[in-house]
């Protein structure tokens, strides 16, 4: 369904120089600044599947899923997306995709919600009767009955964000591309976008691809996740395994008793007798509280970023 | 396949809607200006019958519908493309089935349509004003008016262009704006430029979106000039193509190699 072979994207910007003349001289100079976005990315997603494309911020996610969009081309490598290349394919791989940024908007910001995914309907073509279908559906699993006819500025950002999910599947795209579609959401709002990108791969009818940083968001839909760092491929295959491989050792996090708050926390790599541990804790202080801490996604990926930019 | 088109024109119609207390108060400039442009020229002529030709009554019948026109005609998108490409908006209109170019064009016939319905009631009291009386010459005002706005459109989608090189366009819209209404003819009609400036004036496509088609309304130009005319207009449409088709290729390569 979607398959990228060494795909690189190196970008070539006139070298800048400080300063008001300076600007003067970006205008005119010859030299050129390049930066590696994607360096020799590969993976496979097969038609279905919900996979988390994950990476610190800069990491080349964004300028992967505009590739993948046709809106880039490649410096080198090879894309597919249905069997097209993108950019080569841009009118009918763009009815195959939808995509939503959470940071930006594709609705009419002075328009009624509702004129903006008539316009959607109108520019994929998309039957009289489908549209209604499509958008009931929407309404339902959105909730956009309250909000159909307010101008979206006038929208919180929880309503914004569910009314450009609705845009980006109105026409039912198979590839539906998500790029933090959660952020700066609370905790409802969060879920009701979940949930709907859970019905929406609902017996694998559409391929996701989410790039974000909520891992609570990949925790939930994800089985797959592709790690990204610097342009490269770090990690590709499942959220267990992962963890599993790069997971920090638990943690023995112990409350002693008295008057100022007084909390110790404990490494336990391998093969540390636990309760041998905790006797000699006790046998010199009061324990009020005890728990040990299981490591999750968040702390491996703290990890492996850190490690990175170490 | 008609229908993003016209999805899009609606759009473009329901966003000038949506500013229609902005149009109320343009509308009331527009009247505003005629008038003075009224008050003014009435003393500049004075005892004199008539100037380079025209009458007074002439002139001020020129005046009104050069700047009647200059409004409808004012481009919208050259700032809805601005936003939209700072904000990395535009990556939405790129990713599109339809063409950028299109959606652009079709956004401003809407919105040029919605602003002539606003207008519409404000049109007899602007005739009034300016003492407009019907034209000898339906056929050839509409003719050169309609090629105008084609005109006015394709110089608009060109100003639009410049963004994907700049980000920055606000200063050039402003001084584009300024250039072209002052070159339609919207102050002074262009056959009271004098000589080099009025040279200048006659090379530049900015007279058939003012001074052509109002003067061809008043009589003016008359016969084989308004035929002239036309023959120009279509020839400055055929080159202004030419060079959208271009300047839109470079733009474009530059989105897809450079990122939005």
């Amino acid at each position: 369904m979607i398959r990228v072979e060494s795909l690189t994207k190196v970008f070539r910007r006139p070298r800048t120089f400080p300063g008001v003349l300076g600007s003067l001289r970006t205008l005119v100079t010859r030299q050129y600044e390049e930066r590696v976005a994607v360096d020799d990315v590969s993976f496979e997603i097969p038609r279905g599947e919900v996979v988390g494309y994950l990476g610190a911020n800069g990491a080349g996610k964004s300028t992967t899923v505009k590739m993948l969009t046709g809106i880039l081309t490649p410096t080198s490598g090879l894309v597919e997306v249905d069997g097209r290349v993108p950019w080569r394919e841009r009118t009918a791989n763009a009815r195959a995709v939808g995509v939503v940024f959470g940071q930006r908007s594709q609705l009419w910001w002075d328009l009624p919600l509702i004129e903006s995914l008539r316009l959607v309907g109108d520019l994929y073509d998309v039957p009289a009767d489908r549209f209604t279908a499509s958008l009931r559906r929407m309404r339902d699993l959105l909730g956009l009955d309250d909000f159909l006819d307010t101008p979206v500025r006038q929208l919180s950002l929880g309503q914004r964000m569910r009314g450009d999910l609705a845009a980006a599947m109105l026409y039912e795209p198979p590839i539906l591309y998500l790029d933090e579609p959660t952020v700066g959401l609370d905790v409802l709002a969060k879920q009701a976008v979940r949930e709907f990108i859970a019905d929406t791969n609902r017996d694998g009818r559409t391929t996701v691809v989410l790039t974000t940083h909520d891992l609570a968001d990949v925790e939930a839909l994800c089985k797959r996740i592709i790690l990204i760092d610097k342009g490269r491929v770090l990690y590709d295959g499942g959220i267990d395994a992962l963890v599993t491989a790069y997971a920090p050792p638990r943690r023995l996090v112990v409350h002693l008793a008295g008057a100022a708050e007084d909390t110790r926390t404990f490494d336990l790599s391998g093969d540390t007798p636990v309760p041998e541990l905790i006797g000699q804790i006790a046998a010199e202080h009061t324990i009020r509280d005890l728990s040990i801490e299981e490591p999750g996604l968040e702390d491996v990926l703290k990890r492996i970023y850190a490690e990175s930019a170490g | 396949m008609i229908r993003p088109l016209t999805g899009t024109a609606r759009i473009g119609l329901r966003y000038q809607f949506a500013y229609r207390s902005d149009v109320l108060m343009a509308v009331l400039a527009l009247v505003a200006q005629v008038f003075l442009l009224r008050m003014v020229w009435t003393a500049v002529y004075g005892e004199r019958q008539q100037a380079q030709g025209l009458t007074l009554e002439a002139l001020l019948a020129y005046l009104t519908l050069a700047n009647l026109q200059a409004f409808a005609i004012t481009p919208i998108i050259t700032r809805i493309a601005h936003f939209r490409i700072r904000t990395g908006m535009v990556f939405f209109d790129l990713s599109r089935p339809t063409g950028y170019l299109p959606q652009l064009a079709a956004f401003q016939a809407g919105h040029t349509l919605g602003g002539l319905l606003l207008m519409a009631p404000a049109v007899p009291v602007v005739l009034l004003v300016g003492s407009i009386t019907p034209t000898a010459q339906p056929l050839g005002y509409a003719a050169t008016l309609i090629l105008g706005y084609v005109i006015s459109m394709m110089m608009s989608l060109l100003i639009c262009m410049i963004g994907f090189w700049t980000l920055e366009t606000g200063a050039i819209s402003l001084l584009y704006r300024l250039i072209s209404q002052f070159f339609a003819g919207t102050m002074v009609p262009l056959s009271f430029f004098p000589g080099a400036l009025g040279a200048f004036a006659q090379a530049l496509p900015f007279q058939y979106m003012g001074y052509v088609p109002a003067a061809v309304y008043v009589g003016r130009l008359t016969g084989p000039d308004v035929l002239q005319a036309v023959l120009v207009e279509l020839a400055w449409i055929a080159a202004l193509t030419a060079l959208l088709w271009l300047v839109w290729r470079r733009a474009h390569r530059r989105v897809v190699i450079n990122g939005g």
